[in-house]
């Protein structure tokens, strides 16, 4: 079985990134959940999925009228735009809660000093 | 139980004109510990809140959403002791009296966490906010596992226990379908209490301003904290 590299990517970032959700998960991180588990599984298992057989999709890539080289140019740059959101988003909320968190600590202050 | 130390929460968000009555109505009902956190307002809900003595005011300095005035709330009474919290809006749209309906469970009946619900008596709730409210009770079940009937009302009651055990993220909207979460995930013992809401005109000017565009984001928050 020849893979192309990006394959090999895709396997390789959607191992590391279904790695640390398991990873999370059964070190019990704050706000892991079994469904946020699930949901990464299928999501990022199903891109590796894609990758490894890529025929599986023969149908669909059929169906759009795209099966050529062009499809690895399309599905990298989407993978791309895809994982750049993804860590925006994540540093957004990571933000957010930070900001938050800071916040509360700050009205909390006259309290703790009693 | 006599000693019970009960504690009312109420976040508010540029509530100047109607914080003052939202806070005697609580007191009226016998109830001293009250914390006012004021979200970051742009008018005067905390000097109008400060005016009021015996009062615990907070304040955000910058404006963090009603879940995240909440938490803090949340967080000050279990640092003063409380055995019962109960949070409430402060827009004057909870009537006080149901209070003692939502603390009796936890202090009677070793309840964990009580649900005010405004869908089992749901007289002159408007339309658009009673479908609201069951699109979202069918997502929070989808996404969270546990049925209830209402699951936006920001009038609840918690014990200590699970006032200790809730860890929420969220800051908006979405705070109140998270707790339904960490209640399925916690196996806390809840109980669903109906609460009277008094649709006035000012609390429905502050309902309109949750419309459609907010839905979504909360759809979207409740979504995103799954994959993420």
């Amino acid at each position: 079985m020849n893979f192309h590299l990006y394959q090999i990517l895709i396997i390789i970032i959607s191992a590391y990134i279904i790695f640390q959700g398991v990873k999370n998960y059964v070190s019990g991180k704050s706000g892991q959940t079994i469904y946020k588990l699930v949901i990464r599984l299928i999501v990022w298992g199903g891109m590796a999925f894609v990758a490894i057989f890529p025929n599986a999709i023969s149908l669909l890539a059929k169906t759009l009228g795209i099966i050529d080289n062009m499809n690895a140019v399309i599905l990298t740059g989407f993978l791309l735009i895809f994982l750049m959101i993804f860590k925006l988003l994540s540093a957004i909320e990571r933000l957010e809660q930070d900001i938050s968190a800071l916040t509360r600590k700050d009205s909390l202050k006259e309290i703790q000093k009693k | 139980m006599n000693s019970t130390k009960i504690f009312i929460v109420i976040p508010a968000y540029n509530e100047e004109t109607v914080i003052q009555d939202v806070i005697g109505e609580v007191q009226k009902e016998g109830y001293e510990n009250i914390i006012v956190v004021d979200d970051g307002s742009k008018d005067q809900t905390f000097q109008k809140v400060k005016e009021i003595k015996g009062i615990t005011a907070l304040k955000h300095k910058i404006n963090r959403g009603k879940g995240a005035a909440t938490k803090t709330g949340i967080e000050a009474s279990k640092l003063l002791g409380a055995d019962v919290i109960v949070t409430m809006d402060g827009d004057g749209q909870h009537d006080p009296k149901d209070i003692k309906n939502l603390i009796h469970p936890i202090i009677n009946k070793d309840f964990d966490v009580v649900l005010g619900t405004r869908l089992k008596n749901p007289e002159g709730m408007p339309f658009y906010k009673r479908a609201h409210n069951w699109i979202a009770n069918i997502i929070t079940w989808y996404f969270f596992g546990l049925w209830v009937t209402d699951s936006q009302s920001g009038f609840r009651a918690y014990s200590r226990k699970a006032a200790k055990l809730i860890n929420t993220k969220a800051d908006r909207y979405d705070y109140d379908s998270e707790v339904i979460r960490e209640i399925y995930l916690y196996k806390l013992k809840f109980e669903e209490i109906a609460i009277k809401v008094r649709y006035t005109e000012y609390s429905k000017s502050k309902l309109e301003k949750q419309n459609l565009a907010n839905g979504f984001k909360t759809l979207y928050k409740m979504v995103w904290k799954l994959i993420h």
